[in-house]
């Protein structure tokens, strides 16, 4: 296996673009993150894209919006976790030495409101269980129950990272909110509020992927230290199903994975960009990624561990819940962050000497994606 | 000559509905007899040890909320019931959770650990005016913990 290095990140401001369409926003991205990479369009070997709202070939659409170039193109659906999968083939490719350049786009157009999660089956659909925040909000009871997490401590996740989220000039909500406004916001799915719940986007994230030895840039070098993919597994599903067998979960049998692979512990890694698809969901993740022991996420977080100066800054751009969530471009977003924080390019919301970073994602109906990079 | 509404299950197999009104509606379920599990809804294999000869059970009509969530907006798409509404796992003596809809007068009373009795409610209308029915969990017992 070669070492494979990330040569340039790019994306757009996440928001929402009435007048834009899907390839306006994944060329700005792929544009970007180009010219990051000190690579032209000339040198990208193979395309992986992904998209879940678009329908078909939306990777296609945006080479065609630089120009079509006999290349490999895959269009990828993996739902929240698309981007990072995206990020993961090209890994693989430049890994095994099939192609020495690739490139990752993940690029979403979504409707508002609570959306349709097509992943369920249709009785269940036309029983209500879709609903996105109902399933985090349902885990989030349970975790309150077992472990005594409270909906301050969740509301205190949005504030923080809403704050972070100031600093980052791509995240579509760049303003503050304190405590009272986020338990005073609409109740969206029992516990969890509207300012608990990311807001869906519109939004495009892009990466270049070399082997190490082919680098152009001359920027600081960041590799892959790796790059997981897992799905759920038996008596987890939607978090509950069986009663007598305990598997350990997609999230943990890929933190498992990821830090088999990379050789880092949680120990290691300086920054965290965290799943905050829900508040509830970056406490009830950040512990089953092992940065510490279920039930001690909200006292941490209370403490300032989590903070941008604390032992471990989780969610410095500010999060899914800043950011905005276009489904599969939230991966490549979270990584771009990283490679900025690791270059020492993060502008304002920078974490000095950060020198090992982590993402993770999940995704309906049953993914979680990990990536560590380092320095 | 106005047609008879049929009641229509949302899903063939999901629970049983019996004529009697003596005997209880209980959800269909599969259990596995070289590992043990047991699965709702019923299913081909057993998704924890893919043994195929499964043997269908029925569930104890009675069992305890595990976990829950009052969604208070509406869904995307298909939900066509009343907004609130609550919804959860319900844990059998089976040893195995089931989701489905609640039904109570009044959220507040929904808690981790009470009882639930399956009933099969009306979910929505067909185009033909028929009723689709679905399983649903009906709080059982005081409503006020002492």
């Amino acid at each position: 296996m070669r070492k494979v290095a990330v040569a340039g990140v790019g994306m757009c401001k996440f928001g929402r673009y009435e007048d834009r369409d899907l390839d306006d926003l994944g060329h700005e991205a792929v544009v970007n993150a180009l010219k990051d990479s000190d690579y032209e369009w000339r040198d990208v070997q193979a395309i992986f894209c992904a998209n879940a709202y678009g329908g078909m070939g939306v990777g296609h659409r945006v080479a065609y919006s630089i120009g079509m170039k006999g290349v490999p193109i895959v269009n990828v659906e993996n739902a929240c976790s698309g981007g990072m999968s995206a990020f993961r083939l090209c890994y693989q490719s430049v890994a095994a030495g099939l192609y020495d350049v690739c490139l990752a786009i993940g690029v979403e157009k979504i409707p508002g409101g609570l959306l349709d999660d097509s992943s369920w089956p249709v009785f269940e659909r036309k029983m209500g269980f879709n609903v996105q925040p109902a399933s985090y909000g349902v885990e989030a009871q349970r975790h309150m129950e077992e472990y005594g997490s409270t909906v301050e401590q969740f509301a205190k996740v949005t504030v923080k990272n809403r704050k972070n989220g100031c600093l980052n000039p791509y995240a579509g909500f760049q303003k503050e909110v304190t405590v009272e406004e986020v338990l005073n916001s609409r109740m969206i799915s029992y516990p969890l509020r509207l300012l608990m719940c990311c807001a869906n986007g519109d939004g495009a994230a892009a990466a270049v992927l070399c082997s190490t030895n082919k680098l152009k840039s001359k920027r600081k070098k960041v590799t892959v230290a790796a790059a997981v993919l897992t799905s759920e597994t038996y008596g987890n599903v939607k978090g509950a199903g069986s009663v007598r067998i305990h598997n350990l979960d997609r999230t943990e049998i890929g933190a498992k994975q990821a830090y088999e692979i990379s050789g880092y512990g949680p120990e290691d890694v300086d920054v965290l960009e965290a799943y905050d698809t829900m508040s509830s969901a970056e406490l009830i993740n950040v512990e089953k990624l092992g940065f510490c022991k279920k039930g001690e996420y909200g006292h941490l977080l209370e403490e300032g561990a989590f903070d941008r100066d604390g032992k471990l800054p989780i969610n410095p751009s500010g999060g899914l819940l800043s950011r905005r969530h276009p489904v599969s471009a939230t991966g490549l977003a979270q990584i771009a962050e990283l490679v900025w924080q690791l270059r020492g390019e993060a502008g304002a919301r920078q974490i000095h000497g950060a020198r090992v970073g982590m993402a993770h994602c999940l995704g309906a109906p049953g993914n979680s994606a990990i990536t560590i990079l380092k320095t | 000559m106005k047609e008879i509404k049929k009641r229509i299950p949302v899903k063939e197999g999901l629970f049983t509905m019996p004529s009697n009104p003596d005997e209880k509606p209980r959800l269909i379920a599969s259990e596995c007899p070289s590992c043990g599990e047991v699965l709702f809804p019923k299913r081909k294999m057993c998704a924890n040890c893919q043994e195929e000869k499964l043997r269908e059970i029925t569930l104890s009509p009675r069992g305890k909320i595990y976990s829950f969530s009052v969604v208070m907006q509406r869904p995307g798409r298909y939900y066509e019931g009343p907004v609130p509404y609550a919804f959860g796992w319900v844990e059998f003596p089976e040893k195995v959770r089931g989701e489905g809809l609640f039904v109570c007068d009044n959220f507040e009373d929904l808690r981790i650990g009470r009882e639930v009795e399956v009933v099969i409610e009306k979910l929505t209308e067909d185009q033909d005016g028929n009723e689709v029915v679905a399983h649903k969990f009906r709080l059982i017992g005081p409503s006020k913990e002492s």
